[in-house]
């Protein structure tokens, strides 16, 4: 499950309809799903959130851009569903998007745990940076090491569902992402002519 | 090396010259791009928390969720033997423990049960005496059984959604039950779903009396542990003891609260502790807070006396916002009709 594969190359001009619908309609299912089942299921009293998780994929796959977007778009759709402050949620989500694609286009990263930790720093900078902006704002709400240890659960069960979650938004997306250059040199060189093994096979013959 | 200049110093000279146009382009057109979208956030977010209630964006938010609000319970009904499976698991490995701390309070109660019914018949016969029998109570409004489609995961807002708005009679500031205890109030409106603040919420306070000794007080969140409750200023000779109840006191003490009927179970104290000469009291919440399903909104008629008492709290103005002190002296406003 490791994050090489295709990927939208940084600095393409191209985005793909189906690509577009397939994040938007991954993103309403996501947000339905979290809200009408994930929340209400608590785990050692916090609830699993999948919204950074998916917002933090979709940048890793397709980069910094789309990444935004996503986030921004989630962000809102939840705000509104929940009836929450507009924008909270859409400027957290946007900055873990942004990152996360640009993650990808700056350091490329292959490990498999890849994404386990890209999640977590999603879940992390989701859960921080809500409770930052509602202390800016002045939101009149506990706080307490009862909240760092929510804070601490919620990030440890988040992490824990990373993986599955980056299966599913990989399988879903990659199919209408744009062919990458490096995925064709990286498979060349792993099964393709490129692969020392292959060349010393013809060279002994 | 960066990757992008790995990628220019793979390119013939003849592309690399255009190259640093197209990385430039690139570059600008992304941090254009996350620049528009914080913006926008910022925007909404000012514009938000700056308006009214009765103001666009909220009418917008009330509008997605009117529409919203019958495919959520849609899905909720469908995803609910998923739900359901999961917590099934949770609530089987807490089961032994849970079953043990009811039996004995059940054993508690019982005892209770039989005190209190012998004092009841002198309690009637009081009433008819002093013609006290026309308190607001539960009995004055039409409970409406609502399902709880959505609950907020994130511990800065204690809310949930249910799937009951204006058109079956629901009104803001409805007190809201679950399992013969009070949860909240209703805090937004829309005709087919409606937002309930829970009394964990920052929002939420309930003017309150331990149900043993009467003394009232005021519960609110308890500042720094999420899920509790705080009644404070008690006189510090109240003779509180954890285990003691706490309901409603069908009372209000300043403007924004809501009135409640009297006698809604609350909480039990769980402990106490005295500073600055007043004796503050620890609540836990009776009604399971994390796994509502199903709750119940007390609406009224139209023309009732519960719609003429809360009209009559809305319009009172009191000459000044009272401090936590001056309501543990008794500056609170009784409306219990009559």
């Amino acid at each position: 499950m490791s994050v090489r594969g295709a990927g939208v190359p940084a600095g393409s001009a191209w985005l793909p309809g189906s690509l577009v619908w397939r994040v938007a309609l991954l993103s309403v299912v996501v947000v339905f799903v979290q809200i009408s089942v994930v929340s209400e299921v608590p785990v050692f009293g916090v609830s699993v959130d999948l919204s950074p998780l998916l917002v933090a994929f979709v940048g890793l796959l397709c980069g910094s851009t789309i990444g935004a977007v996503t986030g921004f778009c989630v962000g809102l759709l939840i705000d509104l569903a929940l009836m929450q402050m507009l924008g909270v949620t859409s400027l957290t989500f946007t900055i873990i998007g942004y990152w996360a694609g640009r993650l990808r286009e700056l350091r490329d990263p292959q490990a498999a745990l890849t994404p386990l930790f890209v999640g977590a720093a999603a879940a992390t900078a989701a859960m921080v940076g809500y409770s930052v902006i509602e202390f800016l704002l002045g939101v009149d709400a506990p706080v307490s090491l009862e909240l760092l240890r929510e804070i601490v659960v919620g990030v440890l069960v988040d992490t824990v569902v990373a993986l599955p979650m980056w299966a599913l938004v990989r399988r879903c997306v990659v199919g209408a992402l744009p062919d990458d250059p490096r995925r064709r040199r990286r498979r060349a060189y792993t099964t393709g002519g490129l692969s020392p093994l292959s060349q010393s096979r013809g060279g002994a013959r | 090396m960066s990757l992008s200049a790995r990628r220019a110093s793979t390119l013939s000279g003849e592309d690399s010259g255009r190259f640093p146009l197209v990385y430039d382009k690139t570059v600008r057109r992304r941090r254009a791009v996350l620049a528009l979208l914080v913006v926008l956030s910022l925007i909404l977010l000012t514009a938000y928390f700056g308006e009214a209630p009765s103001g666009g964006l909220h009418s917008v938010q009330r509008g997605f969720l009117t529409v919203v609000s019958p495919i959520q319970d849609g899905a909720n009904k469908a995803l609910k033997p998923v739900r359901d499976l999961f917590g099934w698991f949770g609530s089987t490995l807490k089961a032994k423990e849970q079953n043990a701390e009811l039996r004995k309070q059940l054993a508690k109660v019982r005892q209770q049960l039989t005190t209190k019914q012998l004092d009841e018949g002198t309690y009637r016969e009081l009433l008819k005496l002093y013609h006290l029998g026309n308190a607001l109570s539960i009995a004055d409004y039409r409970p409406l059984t609502a399902t709880v489609i959505y609950q907020s995961p994130n511990i800065w807002y204690s809310t949930i959604t249910i799937d009951h708005g204006s058109s079956s009679g629901v009104r803001v500031n409805d007190p809201v039950i679950a399992d013969g205890a009070l949860i909240g109030k209703v805090t937004r409106v829309v005709s087919d779903g409606a937002l309930v603040s829970l009394i964990t919420d920052s929002e939420v306070e309930v003017s309150a009396k331990i149900s043993a000794t009467g003394e009232p007080g005021m519960v609110q969140p308890e500042v720094g542990e999420p899920g509790r409750l705080l009644m404070q200023y008690l006189p510090s000779t109240s003779s509180v003891v954890p285990g003691d109840y706490v309901v409603t006191s069908g009372t209000i003490s300043s403007k924004g609260e809501s009135l409640f009927p009297k006698g809604i179970p609350i909480g039990q104290v769980t402990s106490t502790s005295e500073q600055s000469g007043f004796k503050s009291v620890e609540v836990s919440p009776l009604a399971d807070l994390h796994g509502l399903d199903v709750v119940q909104v007390l609406t009224y008629r139209s023309g009732s006396r519960p719609e003429s008492l809360n009209g009559l709290a809305a319009s009172l103005t009191p000459a000044h916002q009272l401090g936590p002190e001056e309501e543990a002296q008794g500056g609170q406003v009784a409306l219990a009709g009559g």
